[in-house]
């Protein structure tokens, strides 16, 4: 892409969220999540291919039907209550609305049906901002009016997303899809602590970031998008292979990865609010994305497939993508765990 | 005694070309009765068939419609906890070669639709049937490149074979997901004329629904069969006839339909026996796409 037209759309992609952050008028909330989405688009589109037009017009119409019933909500809000003020929101109605159109535009289930399909139709890169950048402006609002949100509603968001999220992550083969699973039941996690501990949300939210780019660009680097072509990364590079597996036990929660960090201070937690059957679901909600990621582990790692390898000239040269990223990445959804103390002091 | 009978012969005839003219469409009969998922030439009214005139109150078709909607929904629900599409994951990875389309009953017949320019009025003849002990599908008929008069038309003379579209429970569009494949393969037996297969992906989004992704298929004539093996690489898109520019590779996770389609201008009967149809990953094939995608707004 022209450099001038990818530095305006990363610049105007920043400037959307970091409005949304500093924010506390809804309007001005509002047009930072617009201009977010609409700073994505010609990215998500720069492919010309039907099918990441395909992607891009579902994303659109979701994320602009999220913002109208943002509008929508806080308007309503405003007309019964006379504020706007972001963390003033108090008409139960326009608050359960603005719920359902934030959980809309992260891709909560059980409105994520887009997610998987937006993310297939687009390149590592782009899937990546998606499924990290795209995540912090609606959280931060999220975050805001956590202590008004309806908690019947907030509990249900959250146990079905994990739920679906690791039911429906089961029989993909494709990796983009099983990311967006992967985001949708992570995304489960940091709802259901959202009203007793919005802190631990954040904390939640942090990890997951590291850990998805982790893992995006470990696919990136070596140009897989299907399970099937992931059987061939040990003869790229095995020491990625390695460290894919365990940065993928990371995001299933296995401990002493950094993964089981958030899990268990959420189930604490939720323990502590005299909620065992719901933390219960969610532990076992859980082992089903588990499975999947042990699944991508299986294939990738523990087994070699008696696949030959279709790509060009993959064996074990140096690839020329910048690997900074990844090697901060994994090191820290590998190593938190030790320090969960400081976290916790950093951030509760 | 001649004059009479070929003045009798023009009458007939021209009532017959009247009878065409009124309905170029459907070979003389009127629009009702032609069958709904003819081509509709662009420029001829649509039929406009009240909704309450379709409607057909057959309740042993309704039980069997039920029966069949539900059991196929049970199939796609259980068939879930096999694995993708049904199948354990194991298969999925392993799999180097599946069989899409095999023509060994006349219920196989019913996947496909086979359409020559008769739409447009020409005068071609496509049929087809279930070949020697009903192991083969035989592709069949007249090409004839007569255009038809309607002063628009140029050209003419084409048949073509192309397969339904795959459809799930309660007539659910589904796709063919072949991403785990990079070659088409088949087994046919023509006889020496060029052929064109033509691969339709999804197309509701991006509201391109001419695109298709094309490539040649040339048969040898001779009694032997013929094993065909082409690329998913090589298919270049074309949209309503017309090679892009912009050529982008296919995207093989989301197919439609796949068609053979005769227009090779000569005019006479032709045959095509296809045994079955194909997608195999052969390993050896390194190459990601054949031809060049344009850059629009090169940086210099």
């Amino acid at each position: 892409m022209n450099p001038y037209v990818l530095a305006i759309l990363l610049s105007s992609l920043g400037i959307g969220t970091t409005l949304t952050f500093a924010s506390s008028h809804w309007l001005l909330a509002w047009m930072g999540l617009e201009i977010s989405t609409l700073a994505i688009i010609p990215l998500m589109a720069q492919q010309h291919h039907p099918r990441a037009v395909e992607a891009t017009t579902k994303y659109f119409l979701t994320q602009a039907t999220a913002a109208a019933m943002i509008l929508f909500a806080s308007t309503t809000n405003a007309w019964t209550t006379g504020e706007w003020n972001i963390q003033e929101m108090s008409n139960p109605t326009a608050l359960v609305l603005i719920t359902m159109a934030l959980a809309l535009k992260i891709g909560l289930a059980p409105v994520h049906y887009w997610l998987p399909e937006v993310l297939q139709g687009l390149n590592l890169t782009t899937g990546l901002i998606l499924s990290t950048w795209q995540k912090l402006a609606p959280f931060a609002l999220i975050y805001q009016i956590s202590p008004m949100m309806n908690p019947t509603l907030v509990i249900t968001l959250g146990l079905a997303s994990t739920i679906i999220g690791g039911w429906g992550g089961l029989n993909q083969t494709q990796l983009r899809k099983i990311l967006a699973y992967s985001s949708i039941a992570h995304l489960g996690w940091m709802m259901i602590v959202m009203q007793y501990s919005p802190n631990l949300a954040i904390l939640n939210l942090i990890l997951y970031i590291a850990m998805t780019t982790a893992t995006f660009l470990t696919f990136k680097n070596v140009t897989s998008t299907k399970l099937s072509t992931l059987t061939l990364t040990w003869s790229k590079t095995p020491m990625m292979t390695t460290m894919a597996m365990m940065t993928l036990l990371s995001l299933g929660g296995l401990p002493p990865l950094t993964g089981f960090m958030p899990k268990w201070l959420i189930l604490q937690e939720l323990t502590k609010q005299n909620l065992p059957l719901t933390a219960s679901i969610m532990a076992l909600a859980a082992l089903l994305s588990l499975f999947f990621y042990l699944r991508m582990c299986y294939a990738m790692t523990l087994t070699i497939a008696p696949n030959t390898n279709n790509n060009a000239s993959t064996w074990r040269q140096k690839s020329s993508q910048t690997t900074m990223t990844l090697s901060i990445t994994t090191t820290l959804a590998l190593t938190l765990l030790p320090i969960t103390p400081a976290i916790m002091a950093l951030t509760t | 005694m001649a004059l009479v009978t070929n003045r009798l012969l023009c009458i007939k005839n021209s009532r017959a070309y009247l009878k065409a003219s009124l309905y170029p469409l459907s070979n003389g009969a009127p629009p009702e009765q032609a069958h709904s998922q003819s081509y509709r030439r662009p420029g001829v009214p649509p039929e406009n068939i009240p909704p309450w005139k379709r409607i057909n109150l057959n309740f042993a078709k309704g039980v069997e419609g039920v029966k069949k909607h539900f059991g196929l929904l049970k199939k796609e629900m259980l068939g879930r906890f096999e694995g993708p599409e049904g199948r354990p994951l194991k298969e999925h990875i392993l799999e180097q070669a599946r069989v899409i389309w095999e023509f060994r009953g006349p219920e196989s017949l019913a996947q496909w639709v086979a359409s020559s320019d008769r739409e447009i009025g020409g005068k071609s003849e496509a049929y087809m049937k279930m070949g020697r002990n009903n192991l083969t599908a035989l592709l069949y008929g007249n090409l004839c490149t007569e255009v038809p008069r309607d002063g628009e038309t140029r050209y003419s003379g084409y048949c073509s074979l192309r397969s339904k579209q795959l459809l799930g429970a309660f007539d659910r569009k589904k796709h063919h997901d072949w991403s785990n494949f990079n070659s088409l393969y088949l087994r046919i037996r023509g006889d020496g004329r060029p052929w064109m297969i033509n691969i339709a992906a999804e197309t509701y989004f991006s509201h391109q629904k001419d695109d298709m992704y094309n490539y040649f298929l040339f048969t040898r004539g001779g009694p032997y069969w013929q094993d065909v093996k082409i690329p998913f690489s090589k298919f270049f898109l074309s949209s309503r006839g017309r090679i892009q520019d912009s050529q982008h590779p296919l995207w093989l996770d989301k197919i439609n339909t796949i068609g053979f389609t005769l227009g090779d201008k000569a005019d006479g009967p032709f045959q095509l026996e296809i045994d079955f149809i194909a997608v195999c990953n052969d390993r050896a094939h390194t190459e990601e796409f054949a031809y060049e995608k344009y850059k629009r707004n090169p940086e210099v």
